[in-house]
């Protein structure tokens, strides 16, 4: 038996150290993986979830709709697609499926850039997913898949005739924004930018009520891990069902544009007006049905406004600019968005003109805002039924009193005038409403006192926001009376200067003093529903409070009544009356700041009927371009009687009063005007059967001829004598020209009048 | 010496052997479901196939435990040969091509020769390190010892383009006869030449002194080894996706099932990276576990070796030893970029027929050798 060769301790010890080196390499390995986990566990982490993400696809929710109180869609989401081309799979396949993908894209695509196309997908040619044209329609995209299924014969590259089909384009859904009514109702809807969001008016203020959640459309293993597609559907938006009536709006639109087009350039250069507002609401509930201003723009396009428009915001935003320096500045800021576009830009360019561009922001935001909650401003008299309000709920004085008027009443070292700086003698509390008289309701206040006044001014909800549900309403807060103030204040503050309200805040006040006392919360949303149709919400009519007894209320009525419906030369607002109808009221003719510039911001509040009331209508021209705009209340409430001319048939309001021949011939004068479709809503415009079924019941009323005053056709008194009053001020006015002349001297007045003097 | 029949054998090496094999089934099932529900339309293929090679395995595994191991010297020269004449096969037109790789010799199944060789090259080494053993002291006699398993290497590096099992067969020989060689200072010398040699292709090619025309697939590697980010979607691409799994699964992974990083962003995620998809899954615990048991297993080859009667059961054993202590540790160092990515596979773990049933053959001998141990004990 030969001897065994044996493992020997040496090569034991050997064994051992080769297992400690192997124990080494394992436990240097270890620390490695732990490094790479400390190290960059997060990062990876980030980029295996990016990765992930590439295989899924995202389904875009429908932003919901928004419609008028009868239906009409206000603003919509149209389903639109995106064509994506798949650069790999383009070239995935041989040259000849290449080119057949480019001509096909070439034949159907026109407005494609192909040379562009041809570039990317040479470039990058592990591309999956690049957006090459946007926004196209459901024809093109099914016209063209179509063609994506077709086999076509061509000669490939060994002369061989093969059947093949272009490859790597898809198309992704996407939404679009669309307005039907391009500017209807633009400060009221708002509009959408970019990725969903709202800006402005209701699609800012709902911005998440409209929007939905996307969806997702995923790979994932099953239990068997095979690869599945998920979908998880998107959950559209909700629609809101507004209080918004798609004709009372296009109607005060209508208006609003007419009297823009009549006083452009009146008395200078330049628009009607610096802004003007309208309101009309139902004061019984506080739904609005229309809210418009100006300047409009289409909604579709809010980035396109008309230049010259621009330009005129631009110069209040810029003060002392002439129009042509505006325009200059238009062209300018257009210019530099183009080159910051552009990657060509160079520096020198945009660090020119650095303002150019924020000022055309700026104007935009001017045209963009919704003046009739966004802005404040003095009211002015129409202020004046809340101080007389006050004072009777509060059980200071009865209603019934009377008080001297001498044109002016001295305060605090100042004699602060009534517009009649001679003064009318004595008159009732309804007659200094009706003349909208300074001194009875500063009299009126001090009976008050400031305590009585303020806590009547805060009921009535000033220098709060109403919260109307629309984006962007302002603060006045900051720009009311506190308790520091005084018996001048308290003096102004009777008849609407020295504080600020915005029209909303004056609309929904002015409605609870009418309608038996009920502050009811102003809104434009009266439901919310899913994108099935079914209510999610319903926004009920909210009573905020009762700010006045109903007996206060009906005092109210009775004296407001008198501001429309007396004899013209005993009130202030008889040219706001449509025909047929009562109306109650209060013009307000408010001086803006600075003072003693001769601008004024003129304004009329009216409802009908004035014993019921069903409608309010409230509107405000802010610096009127005329030579005296104190004079010119005229103007708002003409642009009333116009618009409730047409707004009270439509809403089977029947007119209760008889029609004089002048009435009736007016209106048919105006019929033409009127009942034209205005642009925008022709097939939903106000027909003509309104006015004509009234005009077929008039052959019954018996017509009574004119009295002594007869009225020209812009609602001036022409007077027997020949010697005209101006019906807001009750002013003569020169018979030649037409001049307001000053009562006691009978000259021309300067125009630069002002309802406070220092005292002599 | 007449041996008993017994039923001993080294149980606690099978158990940690059927564990690793347990687990690379579950591990191969997710790290490949996905590719092959998408590629073969059945999310079991590949462990299906994976279970076939197991049970043949196992088998194989039964019956070489059973052979005494001293019929493989009488077989060495049988089995060097043997697969020297199946690594010649691949250029015949036997030799098959998978993904642009002619590695594999269609035999009714497809086989891997490299695989084969390195059995062969342990049985062989071993036998011949018996005959030569009181030589191999000199310089000279080391070279001639490392001859043998040279020329293997260089027949697969030369034929089937694989370095990474060339390096594996260089380095089970070099072991060998490290551990039967009563000195250091060769080795050390070694090592610091390889190191050197190493450092030096390193340098050239981060400094980029490697002109552009002698930048080869192999070069490529390495570049891509210094800065996997620089080529990220191309040669680092494996290497960056790897590192992903592994970073993003933290101490104690996304679960079993849950890696994301298989579904179509590793490559090989069953094959030579199925380590980093244990990682993902069962983050640093998992990974420490499979260490654990890789480290067990080759405490009880040293154990076995130790303990053998004789010389050759000794160094078939430390072969068996050197051969998968090799693949683990250059697989887990591809994976985490600790050197230039080269395919190597996790033994029993990773995707791969012919490698489960050679590497049960070598089980097989070395509980063959444990047995024998007992045997001898029992007297």
């Amino acid at each position: 038996m030969s001897k065994v060769k044996k493992f020997t301790f040496r090569m034991k010890k050997k064994l051992m150290v080769l297992f400690a080196l192997v124990l080494a390499a394992f436990v240097f390995l270890f620390y490695r993986l732990y490094v790479i986990n400390e190290q960059n566990g997060d990062a990876y982490k980030r980029q295996v979830l990016s990765q992930q993400q590439a295989s899924s696809k995202v389904l875009p929710y429908r932003r919901g709709d928004i419609v008028d109180r009868k239906g009409s869609r206000l603003a919509y989401s149209e389903k639109v697609y995106n064509l994506v081309i798949d650069s790999k799979q383009m070239h995935e396949n041989d040259d000849e499926h290449y080119e057949l993908t480019i001509k096909a894209l070439q034949e159907h695509f026109p407005e494609l850039d192909i040379d562009s196309v041809r570039e990317y997908t040479t470039k990058n040619p592990s591309s999956r997913y690049r957006v090459f044209l946007k926004r196209l329609d459901y024809k093109k995209k099914e016209e063209f898949e179509e063609v994506m299924k077709t086999s076509v014969s061509v000669n490939n590259a060994d002369g061989e005739t093969v059947n093949i089909k272009p490859d790597g384009v898809w198309f992704e859904e996407d939404y679009l924004r669309k307005y039907p009514y391009n500017s209807l109702a633009c400060d009221v809807v708002g509009f959408v930018l970019g990725n969903n969001t709202g800006f402005y008016g209701l699609e800012g203020y709902y911005n998440d009520t409209l929007n939905g959640i996307n969806g997702r459309e995923y790979g994932y293993l099953n239990d068997e891990a095979v690869m599945e597609d998920a979908i998880q559907e998107a959950q559209d938006g909700n629609t809101l069902v507004t209080t918004i009536d798609t004709n009372i709006q296009s109607i005060a639109e209508k208006h609003i544009k007419l009297f823009y087009e009549k006083y452009n350039n009146f008395y200078r250069e330049g628009l009607a007006a610096k802004n003007v507002g309208v309101i009309i609401m139902n004061p019984n509930n506080g739904e609005i049905y229309a809210m418009a201003g100006y300047p409009v723009f289409d909604l579709n396009d809010p980035e396109k406004i008309d230049p010259t428009e621009l330009a005129e915001y631009l110069k209040t935003s810029t003060s002392e600019n002439s129009i042509s320096a505006n325009a200059i500045m238009i062209e300018q800021a257009e210019s530099e968005k183009i080159s910051a576009d552009s990657s060509v830009s160079s520096e020198s360019v945009s660090s020119d003109t650095p303002t150019a561009m924020d000022a055309v922001t700026e104007a935009k935001n001017q045209v963009w805002r919704n003046f009739c909650i966004s802005d404040s401003y003095e009211p002015g008299s129409v202020m004046k039924p809340f101080t007389v309000a006050g004072a009777i709920d509060a059980g200071k004085i009865t209603g019934n009193e009377t008080y001297n008027c001498p044109g002016y009443l001295a305060v605090g070292g100042f004699n602060i005038h009534c517009h009649n700086k001679l003064g009318d003698g004595l008159l009732t509390v309804q007659q200094g409403l009706a003349k909208s008289c300074n001194v009875v309701l500063m009299n009126i206040a001090f009976s008050m006192g400031t305590d009585e006044w303020l806590r009547y001014n805060r009921t009535f909800n000033f220098g709060l926001k109403t919260n109307v549900d629309l984006y962007g309403e302002a603060n006045a807060s900051e720009l009311t009376f506190d308790e520091s103030m005084g018996q001048t204040d308290l003096a102004v503050a009777s008849f609407g200067q020295g504080f600020n309200v915005t029209m909303i805040q004056m609309a929904a006040g002015f409605s609870a003093l009418i309608n038996g006392g009920y502050y009811y919360q102003p809104h434009v949303v009266s439901r919310i529903e899913n994108s099935k149709g079914a209510v999610i919400k319903e926004i009920d009519n909210k009573v905020m409070k009762q700010v006045i007894s109903e007996s206060t209320s009906q005092k109210m009525r009775d004296m407001l009544k008198t501001v429309v419906m007396s004899d013209p030369s005993e009130c202030t607002g008889w040219s706001a009356r449509p025909a047929g109808y009562t109306e109650g009221g209060k013009t307000g003719t408010a001086e803006t700041y600075p003072r003693k510039n001769g601008n004024y911001l003129i304004s009329f509040m009216g409802y009908v009927p004035a014993d019921n009331p069903q409608v309010l209508c409230y509107v405000v021209i802010d610096r009127p371009n005329t030579q005296y705009q104190a004079e010119s209340t005229r103007l708002a409430t003409v642009l009333n009687k116009d618009i409730m001319t047409e707004v009270l048939p439509y809403l089977n309001i029947f007119p209760t009063e008889e029609i004089s021949e002048d009435e009736m011939a007016e209106l048919q004068e105006k019929q033409g005007e009127f009942f034209i479709g205005s642009d925008g809503v022709s097939e939903n415009s106000v027909s003509a059967d309104g006015i004509e079924n009234m005009s077929e019941s008039e052959d019954a009323i018996v017509i009574n001829p004119p009295e002594t005053v007869s009225y020209d056709s812009a609602g001036n008194v022409i007077s027997e004598n020949k010697i005209s009053y101006d019906p807001e001020t009750g002013y003569p006015l020169d018979p030649a020209t037409g001049e307001v002349l000053d009562p006691r001297t009978l000259e021309p007045i300067n125009g630069v009048s002002s309802f406070m003097t220092e005292a002599n | 010496m007449k041996k008993k029949s017994s039923l001993y054998m080294d149980y606690s090496m099978l158990i940690v052997v059927v564990l690793l094999l347990c687990f690379g089934l579950i591990m191969v099932y997710s790290a490949s479901s996905y590719e092959a529900s998408v590629k073969f339309k059945d999310s079991t293929y590949y462990l299906m196939s994976q279970l076939r090679a197991t049970v043949i395995g196992l088998a194989v595994m039964i019956i070489v435990s059973r052979i005494d191991y001293h019929v493989w010297r009488k077989l060495a020269m049988l089995t060097y040969l043997g697969s020297a004449f199946l690594i010649l096969l691949v250029i015949t037109p036997l030799g098959m091509e998978i993904n642009g790789a002619r590695r594999w010799i269609n035999v009714g199944v497809s086989l891997q020769p490299a695989e084969a060789a390195k059995l062969g090259l342990i049985v062989f080494v071993a036998a011949k390190i018996c005959v030569m053993h009181k030589s191999l002291k000199s310089l000279k006699d080391l070279i001639v010892g490392m001859i043998p398993g040279i020329i293997l290497a260089m027949m697969i590096y030369v034929i089937t383009r694989n370095m990474s099992s060339a390096i594996i067969l260089l380095g089970i020989t070099a072991i060998m006869i490290f551990v039967a060689t009563p000195r250091y200072v060769y080795y050390v010398i070694g090592a610091i030449f390889v190191g050197g040699g190493v450092f030096g292709v390193i340098y050239a090619v981060s400094h980029g002194l490697v002109p552009k025309a002698l930048t080869t697939f192999r070069l490529g590697r390495v570049q891509a080894w210094l800065n996997p980010e620089a080529d990220a979607s191309g040669k680092g691409y494996q290497t960056l996706q790897a590192l992903y799994s592994i970073g993003s699964g933290g101490v104690l992974g996304k679960g079993l099932g849950q890696s994301t990083q298989k579904l179509g962003f590793v490559p090989e995620a069953q094959n030579d990276m199925i380590f980093s998809i244990i990682c993902e899954e069962l983050g640093l615990m998992g990974a420490l576990a499979v260490i654990l048991m890789f480290t067990i297993l080759i405490w009880r080859f040293l154990l076995i070796a130790n303990a053998a009667p004789d010389l050759f059961g000794s160094l078939l054993v430390v072969g068996v030893m050197a051969h998968i202590s090799l693949q683990v540790v250059l697989n887990i160092a591809v994976v985490t970029n600790t050197i230039p990515n080269t395919g190597v596979t996790l033994p029993f773990i990773s995707y791969g027929g012919t490698s489960i049933v050679f590497l049960m053959m070598e089980i097989g001998i070395a509980l063959n050798v444990s047995r024998a141990k007992a045997a001898t004990q029992i007297y």
